[in-house]
C-alpha cells in the first residue's frame, strides 16, 4: 500500500488554493501527534512555485506545487535521530513533532526544501499527507490541497490506482523514488511573431524551424504569426523561418530560459 | 498506521455549517465552515452528495454534450479562494472588535471639538456599545433640528459586501433612519458596468436587471457557445480573477472549451490571469483605455474587406451609414485603418488585422465579467464599439454572444432566482435601494460636501435604471421647501468610497471639511474611509450570523441555504442589521426596533420577530417551500432546486431577436441595435464627448470643455507619461480582503521593499523600467496633479509598455493630504465624471507619471511626517490597528 500524489499542471490555473487549503488545516490548527501548527506566514508545506516565462506577447507562468515528495529513500529519514522521522504504512512520511524537537538536520537534509524549520517550536515540519483528515475519514478523507483544488488537478490515492502515463518526478536524478507524480512540468520554450513588414501583414502558416547538427524542432505559425517551439534543450541553433514567399534565418542560443522574440519582421 | 495514533483532539469532531460566503455579496459557491470550541477550524468546499444522494439530485443538476464532450454541474462546489482564506478574515489583525471613538472628536457639533481637520490622522479609543449608541442617538437627532431632517448622508449600498441576507449590509441605517425622520442616500453607480450603462444602453437598450446595459441573456449562453462558437475573446475580464465574485466555476468552463478546440484571446493591456495559466491562449496586449481605436481599426478591416454579416445589419440594426461614413474616414477625412488604430492602441498594424479577421470568418463571443475596459475616461464608447463589433457579426447568431457576469449559470432552475441568486429575499433589512427625497451619486459625494451643491444627469441608480432616465436633471440639496438641506453627518455601512471610487484624495478631503461635525462607519475591519472616521462600530462577519445564504449569481448553479452562526461574535461586534435596532432602541424605544424586525408568522405579518423566526419566514415566503419542507431543509442546511422541465429548450434571449428581431425587439426607440442614437442626438445635441455615434475621443483642457484630458496624445502627456491600469486585483475583492496574510505572501500579491514594507505592487514593462532606472523591489511614486502614491516596482514582460498596473483596492495607508503609501491607487483617479452628462466613474486607464524613490527623499518623508512613518505597522497582514487605537497591546 503506497499512497502517491499526482499533480497535472496543464489543468492548473495558478489560484493557490491548494497552498490556502493547507495553510487553513495547518495554520493555527495542532494535529498532534500528526504535526504541531504550520507558522501562519513565510513556511510552506504546499509551496506553490510560480515563475514567469518569455517576453511581451508570448509570456507564459507556470506554477508548480511542491511539497514533501515523500521519498522511499528519504534524506530526512535518514539523518533523523530517535525515529523522528518515520513512514506509515501507507508511505506518508511524517515528523513527529515530539522527537524532532531541536533536530535542524532534519529540514536541511530535504533537497527539495519542502522541510521547514519552526524557529519558535524547535522542531522540523512539513506536509502530513494530511493523514489526521485520511485517519479520521470525515469530515474529507483527502489532503486539503487536493479538496480545495477546483479543478481536480491534484489527485491523491493508491498509486497502482493512479493513471501515471506521461507524468514525471521532480528532479529524478536524485535517485529518491519519490512519490509525488507530475504531468505538464515547465518546459522551455521559443516562441515569435512573424509579419511582413512590407505589407504590414502577420505570416500565416509559415513554417518555422530550430535545427542544430543533432536536433530540430518545427512549428507553423497561426493565425495570428505567432509559433511557438516547446520543449526545446539548451544548445546552438539556427532559427529558419519560411512564408509569404519570404525567408528569414538567425542563430540563435538556448539556455534553460524560455524565449519570446517578440515581432520578427521577415522581409 | 491509525491504531498507533494517540487519542487526541484531532479525532474530536467539528460543527459543521453550509454557507455562500464569496465577498461579492450574492452568495457565491457554498462552503463549510468547520468549528469547534467557538473557533473556526477550516473552511472548505462541499460536495452536494454531502447531503443529498445523486439519485436525489438527478433532477437538479445540469450537464450537456458538445462536440462529443460532456460539461457537467459539477458536484463538488468552487468557492473563491478568499472565501477558502476567510478565517483570515475572521480573525484578522485588522478586526474591529469594540467601538471606537477617535480620541480628539466629541459629540455636540463645536467645531473646536470636532476637530475635522484630524480626521485620517488621529487616533481611536475604546468607548462601550452603550456610549456609542447614546451618540449617535443624540447625534443624529442634534443635526436633524440643526440643519435639517435630511442632512444625515446615509452612504452603503453594496455595503462591505460580505454575502449575508437578513443581517445584509447596505442601508440597516436608512431602515431606522426613514422611520425617524429624513435622510439623503448615496445611490449606488453603475460602479461595474459604467461604459455599457451609459453607452451601450443607447445601442441595445436598458438590457439585464433593467438598466446595467449588458444584455439580458437568460439562459443556456454556456451551452450555445460550447456549440457553436469558434473563438472566444476576451477583450478586458480576466476571468481568473473577476470571478472571485462568487465561485471559480468558470475555469472549468474556460477549460473546457479548450479541449474541445474553442481559441480563445486576450485582448488586455496586461497579460492576465487567464491568459499565462493557459499553453492555448493567444495575448495581444494594447494600451489602457484605447479598445475604442482598437474597434475601429477591426471596424475598418471588416467593412472594407466585406466580413460583417450585411443582411443582418440590414435587418437588425439603424444607424449603418454613420458608422460607415465615421470608419471610412468619409466624415471627417481619418480613415480608421489599422494604422489608424495602431498608433493610438499600440497593437501592431500586422495583428489588428490578423484579429479582424479571425473574428471576421469565425463565430466569436465576446467574454468577461464586465471589464476594466469600461472603467475609464469617456467610458461609454468602449462600452458602445463592443456592442458595434458583436451588431456587425450577428449578434445573437450560434456561437455570438456576449458573456458577462450574468450568463455563467447552466441551466433555468425551477424556482426563478432573486437577482441576488438566493432564493430568499425578503427579511432584508438593507434598504439603500429606497428612493429618498434627497439623493446624491456615489460619485460625487466629494464634490457635494466640498461645493454645497452639485448637478448631474440622470438618477444613476445602478439597476432599474431606463435610457430616458439619463435625460433628468437633478440637484443636490432640493429646494428648502422641499426638504432640502446640506449634509453635516455621514454614516457609512461601505467605507471604502476613497479606495473603490473617483477621486480618492478629494473624498478624504470631504472628509476632512469642518462642515461634516460626525462621520461615523460600520465595518469589520479599522481600514480606509474608517480611518476617517470619529466613531467606528464594529461588524460580525458572515461565520458569526445566523441566516439564509446560498449561492447565486456567477455559480454554476444557484442553491438555498440556511445556517446557524459557526462562532460567537469576535469582541462585541454586531451584525448591520443589529446595530440598527440597537439604535432605534435609544431612539424610539423597543417599539421602533420591534418595527424593523417584522416577517410572516402563519402568514400573517408580525414585528419584533428574533433572527431564527426571520429565517422560517424567509422560507415560507419562498418558492423553495414549493419543493422541500422545513424539516428537511433545515436538516441538510442547503436545497438545489430542480431544474425547470423546458430547460433545454430555452433559447438565447438574443437568439430570439437574432431569429425575429420584429416579435423580440430590443429596448430602443427603433427595436434594433442602434449604431447612432437619436435620442442621445436630440436630448444632448452639443454633446462632444458623447455623441449620436461612439468615436475615438481624446478630449482636451478644461477650457476647451472637455472632461478629461488622459491619453497619451494629450498636452498632460508631457508631464504624466504613464496610463494606468487600475483593475481588480487578483487577491483581493475590491477593497476587501487586503489583509489575508496567506495572500499577501504570493508573490503578485505584495512587493517587499527594502524598509520591510508590503507595497502594493506597480507592474512596469522592462523597456520602462530601464528608461526610468529602476529596479524590481524598488520603492516608486505613481502621481500625478491629484496627489502621490507609494509603490513597489515589479518589473516584467506581462505588462505593455507606457502603461503600468496598480491594481485597485489597496488599502489607503494615509502620511498627508495627497499622499498615500499604502499603494490605493483610486486616490488618484479622476474625481470628475466619465464625461459632461455622465456621472460615473472614471478609475482605469487615466495618466500617471512614475518615479523611483531615492533613499534621501525616504528618509526625507520619514522625518517630515514621523508620526505616519511611526505608526505600528505588521507586514504580514499590512495591518495598522495597533497604529490607529490606542491601548491595544
Amino acid at each position: 500500500m503506497t499512497k502517491a500524489f499526482l499533480i497535472d499542471l496543464n489543468k492548473c490555473v495558478g489560484c493557490y488554493d491548494c497552498q490556502i487549503g493547507c495553510k487553513d488545516e495547518h495554520c493555527g490548527n495542532d494535529w498532534s501527534p500528526y504535526a504541531k501548527p504550520q507558522p501562519d506566514t513565510g513556511q510552506f508545506w504546499m509551496h506553490v512555485l510560480e515563475e514567469e516565462h518569455g517576453a511581451r506577447p508570448h509570456v507564459k507562468v507556470s506554477y508548480v506545487p511542491v511539497m514533501c515528495q515523500h521519498c522511499d529513500d528519504a534524506p530526512c529519514m535518514k539523518v533523523a535521530e530517535d525515529g523522528a522521522v518515520y513512514r506509515r504504512e501507507d508511505g506518508i512520511i511524517i515528523v513527529d513533532p515530539e522527537k524532532a524537537k531541536g533536530q535542524k538536520k532534519i529540514a536541511e537534509a530535504c533537497p527539495f526544501h519542502a522541510v521547514f524549520w519552526n524557529e519558535e517550536l524547535q522542531i522540523p515540519q512539513k506536509c502530513t499527507g494530511c493523514s489526521h483528515l485520511v485517519d479520521r475519514g470525515y469530515p474529507i478523507s483527502v489532503p486539503r490541497c487536493v479538496d480545495n483544488c477546483h479543478m481536480d488537478a491534484i489527485q491523491f490515492g493508491e498509486e497502482s490506482e493512479l493513471d501515471l502515463t506521461d507524468t514525471e518526478k521532480l528532479h529524478p536524478e536524485f535517485g529518491l523514488n519519490t512519490h509525488v507524480y507530475y504531468r505538464g512540468l515547465p518546459k522551455t520554450f521559443v516562441a515569435g511573431k512573424v509579419y511582413d513588414p512590407e505589407i504590414e501583414e502577420v505570416i500565416i502558416g509559415g513554417f518555422v524551424t530550430l535545427r542544430s547538427e543533432d536536433e530540430s524542432w518545427t512549428a507553423r505559425t497561426d493565425a495570428f504569426g505567432d509559433f511557438w517551439l516547446r520543449d526545446v534543450a539548451p544548445g546552438d541553433y539556427t532559427l529558419l523561418i519560411q512564408g509569404g514567399g519570404k525567408k528569414y534565418e538567425t542563430p540563435l542560443t538556448v539556455g534553460k530560459k524560455s524565449i519570446g522574440l517578440g515581432n520578427i519582421p521577415v522581409a | 498506521m491509525t491504531e498507533k495514533m494517540a487519542n487526541g483532539p484531532w479525532q474530536e469532531p467539528e460543527t459543521t455549517i453550509y454557507r455562500g460566503m464569496a465577498c461579492g455579496g450574492t452568495g457565491g459557491e457554498l462552503s463549510a465552515v468547520d468549528s469547534k470550541d467557538g473557533k473556526v477550524v477550516r473552511i472548505r468546499p462541499i460536495r452536494y452528495t454531502d447531503e443529498y444522494t445523486m439519485d436525489e439530485l438527478k433532477d437538479s443538476l445540469w450537464s450537456f454534450t458538445a462536440r462529443g464532450k460532456t460539461l457537467s454541474c459539477p458536484v463538488k462546489t468552487a468557492p473563491p479562494y478568499q472565501t477558502l482564506a476567510y478565517k483570515k478574515r475572521i480573525y484578522s489583525d485588522n478586526r474591529v472588535k469594540y467601538p471606537l471613538k477617535r480620541v480628539d472628536w466629541e459629540p455636540g457639533g463645536d467645531p473646536e471639538k470636532v476637530n475635522a481637520q484630524n480626521r485620517g490622522k488621529s487616533k481611536f479609543v475604546r468607548i462601550s456599545w452603550d456610549e456609542a449608541c447614546d451618540i449617535m442617538a443624540s447625534e443624529i437627532t442634534r443635526i436633524r433640528e440643526k440643519y435639517g431632517e435630511n442632512a444625515v448622508l446615509a452612504v452603503g449600498e453594496d455595503g462591505h459586501c460580505q454575502s449575508k441576507l437578513i443581517h445584509m449590509v447596505g442601508g440597516n441605517h436608512i431602515n431606522l433612519l426613514m422611520r425617524t425622520g429624513g435622510y439623503t442616500r448615496e445611490v449606488r453607480t453603475p460602479d461595474s458596468v459604467e461604459g455599457f450603462y451609459w453607452g451601450a444602453k443607447f445601442v441595445w437598450g436598458a438590457q439585464v436587471q433593467a438598466g446595467l446595459g449588458m444584455y439580458d441573456n437568460g439562459w443556456n449562453i454556456i451551452e450555445d457557445v460550447s456549440e457553436n462558437a469558434q473563438m472566444v475573446v476576451m477583450q478586458a475580464g480576466d476571468l481568473e480573477t473577476t470571478q472571485n465574485y462568487a465561485s471559480q466555476w468558470m475555469s472549468r468552463v474556460m477549460r473546457f472549451w479548450m479541449d474541445i478546440g474553442i481559441k480563445l484571446v486576450v485582448v488586455d493591456p496586461f497579460c492576465t490571469y487567464t491568459s499565462v495559466c493557459h499553453d492555448e491562449i493567444t495575448w495581444i496586449p494594447l494600451l489602457p483605455n484605447t479598445d475604442v481605436a482598437l474597434d475601429y481599426g477591426m471596424m475598418y478591416v471588416w467593412l472594407t474587406e466585406g466580413l460583417y454579416d450585411a443582411e443582418y445589419v440590414r435587418t437588425h440594426t439603424v444607424g449603418f451609414e454613420q458608422l460607415k461614413a465615421y470608419v471610412l474616414g468619409e466624415e471627417d477625412g481619418v480613415p480608421k485603418d489599422p494604422r489608424w488604430a495602431s498608433e493610438r492602441c499600440g497593437v501592431e498594424p500586422w495583428t489588428i488585422k490578423a484579429l479582424a479577421r479571425e473574428w471576421g470568418k469565425k463565430a466569436t463571443t465576446i467574454l468577461h465579467y464586465c471589464g476594466c475596459h469600461v472603467r475609464g475616461p469617456y467610458s461609454h464608447e468602449p462600452g458602445r464599439t463592443e456592442v458595434y463589433k458583436l451588431a456587425l457579426q450577428g449578434f445573437g447568431g450560434p456561437g455570438v454572444q456576449q458573456m458577462h457576469l450574468f450568463t455563467y449559470g447552466g441551466a433555468k432552475q425551477q424556482i426563478r432566482a432573486t437577482c441576488s441568486g438566493p432564493f430568499l429575499f425578503s427579511e432584508m433589512h438593507a434598504m439603500q435601494f429606497m428612493p429618498a427625497d434627497q439623493q446624491l451619486p456615489r460619485t460625487l459625494i466629494h464634490r457635494a460636501i466640498q461645493n454645497g451643491h452639485a448637478e448631474w444627469w440622470g438618477s444613476p441608480q445602478i439597476i432599474f435604471a431606463t435610457r430616458d432616465d439619463q435625460f433628468e436633471k437633478y440637484v443636490y440639496p432640493i429646494p428648502e421647501d422641499e426638504g432640502g438641506a446640506e449634509v453635516h453627518m455621514l454614516w457609512s455601512e461601505k467605507p471604502c468610497n476613497e479606495t473603490c471610487w473617483n477621486g480618492g484624495f478629494e473624498f478624504q478631503e470631504a472628509m476632512r471639511n469642518p462642515k461634516m461635525e460626525f462621520v461615523v462607519t460600520n465595518h469589520p475591519w479599522l481600514e480606509n474611509d474608517s480611518l476617517f472616521a470619529d466613531l467606528v462600530l464594529p461588524v460580525t462577519t458572515p461565520v458569526e450570523e445566523a441566516d439564509v445564504v446560498g449561492s447565486g449569481m456567477g455559480d454554476s448553479i444557484e442553491v438555498a441555504a440556511i445556517q446557524d452562526a459557526a462562532i460567537p461574535p469576535v469582541g462585541e461586534s454586531m451584525s448591520d442589521y443589529e446595530i440598527s435596532l440597537a439604535i432605534a432602541e435609544r431612539m424610539g424605544g423597543k417599539a421602533l426596533a420591534d418595527s424593523m424586525a417584522t416577517g410572516m408568522i402563519d402568514g400573517e405579518m408580525a414585528a419584533g420577530l428574533t433572527i431564527a423566526q426571520q429565517q422560517r419566514s424567509e422560507f415560507e415566503r419562498s418558492k423553495v417551500a414549493n419543493e422541500i419542507s422545513w424539516e428537511e431543509f433545515k436538516k441538510h442546511g442547503f436545497y438545489i432546486p430542480k431544474l425547470a422541465k423546458n430547460w433545454r429548450k430555452l433559447k438565447p434571449n438574443a437568439r430570439l431577436f437574432y431569429e425575429d428581431p420584429e416579435s423580440f425587439p430590443v429596448d430602443t426607440e427603433s427595436g434594433k441595435l442602434e449604431f447612432f442614437s437619436q435620442e442621445l442626438l436630440d436630448n444632448f445635441p452639443d454633446d462632444k464627448e458623447r455623441g449620436p455615434l461612439a468615436k475615438w475621443i481624446e478630449g482636451g483642457s478644461e477650457a476647451d470643455g472637455w472632461s478629461h484630458d488622459e491619453t497619451l496624445r494629450g498636452e498632460r502627456a508631457k508631464k504624466y507619461p504613464f496610463l494606468v491600469n487600475a483593475c481588480t486585483g487578483r487577491w483581493r475583492f475590491h477593497a476587501q480582503c487586503d489583509d489575508i496574510t496567506w495572500h499577501r505572501e504570493i508573490p503578485t500579491a505584495k512587493v517587499k521593499a527594502y524598509d520591510g514594507y508590503l507595497y502594493e505592487p506597480c507592474w512596469i514593462n522592462p523597456v520602462d523600467a530601464e528608461k526610468l532606472g529602476i529596479e524590481d523591489g524598488d520603492i516608486v511614486k505613481v502621481y500625478n496633479e491629484r496627489g502621490v502614491v507609494l509603490a513597489g516596482a515589479k518589473i516584467s514582460e506581462r505588462i505593455q509598455p507606457q502603461s503600468v498596473m496598480v491594481n485597485k483596492g489597496s488599502r489607503s495607508d494615509p502620511i498627508a493630504p495627497g499622499f498615500d503609501r499604502g499603494g490605493n491607487i483610486n486616490l488618484i483617479s479622476p474625481a470628475g465624471p466619465i464625461s459632461k452628462h455622465c456621472y460615473g466613474f472614471a478609475v482605469s486607464g487615466y495618466l500617471v507619471a512614475v518615479e523611483k524613490v531615492t533613499k534621501e527623499e525616504m528618509d526625507g518623508w520619514v522625518k517630515q511626517y514621523p508620526e505616519a512613518f511611526e505608526r505600528a505597522y505588521d507586514p504580514a497582514s499590512g495591518s495598522h490597528y495597533a497604529g490607529w487605537v490606542e491601548g491595544v497591546e
